[in-house]
């Protein structure tokens, strides 16, 4: 026969056990319950990312068959004339589509301005030649795309977001740098600029791809000067840098900085630097 | 047999007591490895319900201050009524203890007492660590069960930290003290 006080502490060590077995169901039962909501939160930002996703490709491809419509007319013997109606009318959908977008993206919405301005321009002046006509489209087309690829960028940046690393280098010894810097995915090294410095932005309607030069940072400003006796021109600029993990080495950036889309942990560099161009043709 | 008012050398070593377990109490340690409520349990049983009690609340109240993790803040009174519980248990313990017990059971016995203790003190403290979720807007109910449920591993460790040091140490710390203060023999 078991006597009372043994029963009694035998009981005392079930009750600590049963309550620390209680706690750790509860535990485990807390950590299914955050995860499963986790999981539901991830599930509906996807779906919202895929449903995004659809309306956009959807927009892309009425937009694209405009254009393909459009640029089936366009043969040496077509009336360019009778065909800026409808690009016209293809550049107002595609206002109307990226409404938002050329809102929001200043270096965007110059661009729409720009070839605006050009069809307008060139509208008005009566005589449409092929050339002019195909400009048009071709620049039409680029800042098409352009957008398109802004805009997936914006919709994935609804569930990622980067981690990019950035300096600038001010060219008297001096290095800034943004490490672990987070941005949307779909941004465009111009966009990151902006966010870590002031910038001075000129926009060249001539340059492509990207359309943006960076003139100053943070009141460092660039400047050029023209030696017509020697024949050379020089100075100091903006110059931007990707770092290739590859070949471990930075890269001169290859086109305008709005036009570069950042990468997850992607370094980059600005820096001020020493230019010299000799003219061809002294 | 003394009597506690009658015996100068018992009382002097409640302040001793107490010294040594804020010195224990507050250098660096593992979490929730602690000889606090062992000590505390041990005033219990030779001081009584009520100094056992005593003791626990002065302990926890300084650890509050001067602890290595910090100012306590609320938590602090759920703090004291935990380690005073541990005294009081060392009091009942006492009054409930038989006149003959063997070692051997004695010693699982305190291992079981400071088991019980180190779960009734760490379910006093998560009380508290709920209250700030509740101040903080968390619904009462889930507040005491993250409190519980995440505090969970910590109270594991304290359990089984606790049941070890009383089963090792109350027996061979009783005989001390009583050859120490000269009261009744202990174990």
């Amino acid at each position: 026969m078991v006597e009372k006080r043994t029963l009694v502490f035998l009981t005392l060590a079930m009750l600590v056990w049963a309550v620390s077995i209680s706690s750790l169901a509860g535990y485990f039962y807390l950590q299914n319950a955050t995860h499963i909501q986790q999981i539901g939160e991830n599930q509906r930002s996807l779906n919202k990312t895929a449903s995004n996703y659809d309306e956009s490709m959807s927009k892309y491809n009425t937009l694209l068959s405009e254009y393909s419509m459009l640029y089936y007319s366009y043969s040496p013997d077509a009336n360019f004339t009778l065909l800026m109606e409808p690009f016209g009318r293809l550049m107002n959908s595609l206002k109307s589509n990226y409404s938002s977008l050329l809102m929001n993206q200043e270096d965007l919405n110059e661009t729409y301005y720009t070839l605006e301005e050009n069809y307008q321009l060139i509208y008005q002046e009566g005589n449409v030649t092929e050339k002019d006509f195909g400009r048009l489209l071709d620049e039409y087309y680029d800042l098409f795309n352009l957008l398109a690829i802004r805009e997936l960028g914006i919709v994935v940046s609804e569930t990622v977001t980067l981690t990019v690393n950035i300096s600038v280098y001010y060219g008297n010894e001096t290095v800034e740098w943004y490490n672990e810097t987070v941005v949307p995915a779909g941004s465009s090294l111009f966009q990151l600029t902006k966010e870590i410095a002031i910038v001075d932005p000129k926009y060249d309607q001539w340059a492509k791809p990207g359309h943006i030069f960076i003139e100053a940072i943070n009141d460092k400003e660039g400047y050029s000067s023209d030696h017509i006796d020697e024949g050379y021109s020089d100075g100091y600029s903006w110059m931007w840098y990707y770092w290739d993990s590859d070949q471990q080495k930075w890269v001169s950036g290859p086109v305008g900085c709005d036009a570069w889309m950042l990468k997850d942990g992607g370094i980059y560099k600005w820096s001020f630097e020493y230019w010299r161009f000799d003219w061809p043709w002294s | 047999m003394g009597t506690h008012s009658s015996n100068p050398r018992k009382w002097a070593l409640f302040p001793v007591l107490v010294a040594l377990c804020l010195a224990i109490q507050l250098t660096p340690r593992p979490p929730n490895v602690e000889f606090t409520s062992f000590l505390t349990f041990t005033v219990g049983v030779i001081f009584g319900v009520f100094y056992g009690g005593v003791f626990g609340c002065i302990t926890m109240f300084v650890n509050g201050f001067l602890s290595p993790y910090g100012f306590a803040g609320l938590i602090m009174p759920f703090q004291m009524v935990g380690m005073a519980l541990a005294g009081v248990f060392g009091g009942v313990y006492k009054r409930l203890m038989p006149e003959r017990v063997d070692s051997a059971r004695f010693c699982s016995e305190t291992a079981i007492v400071g088991a019980v203790i180190a779960l009734i003190y760490d379910l006093v403290t998560n009380v508290g660590v709920g209250l700030c979720f509740v101040l903080s807007g968390t619904d009462f109910a889930l507040a005491m069960l993250i409190a519980i449920a995440y505090g969970v591993f910590f109270s594991i460790v304290h359990i089984l930290s606790n049941a070890t040091v009383f089963g090792i140490l109350t027996l061979p710390s009783m005989k001390t003290l009583h050859d120490l203060v000269g009261s009744e023999k202990i174990g």
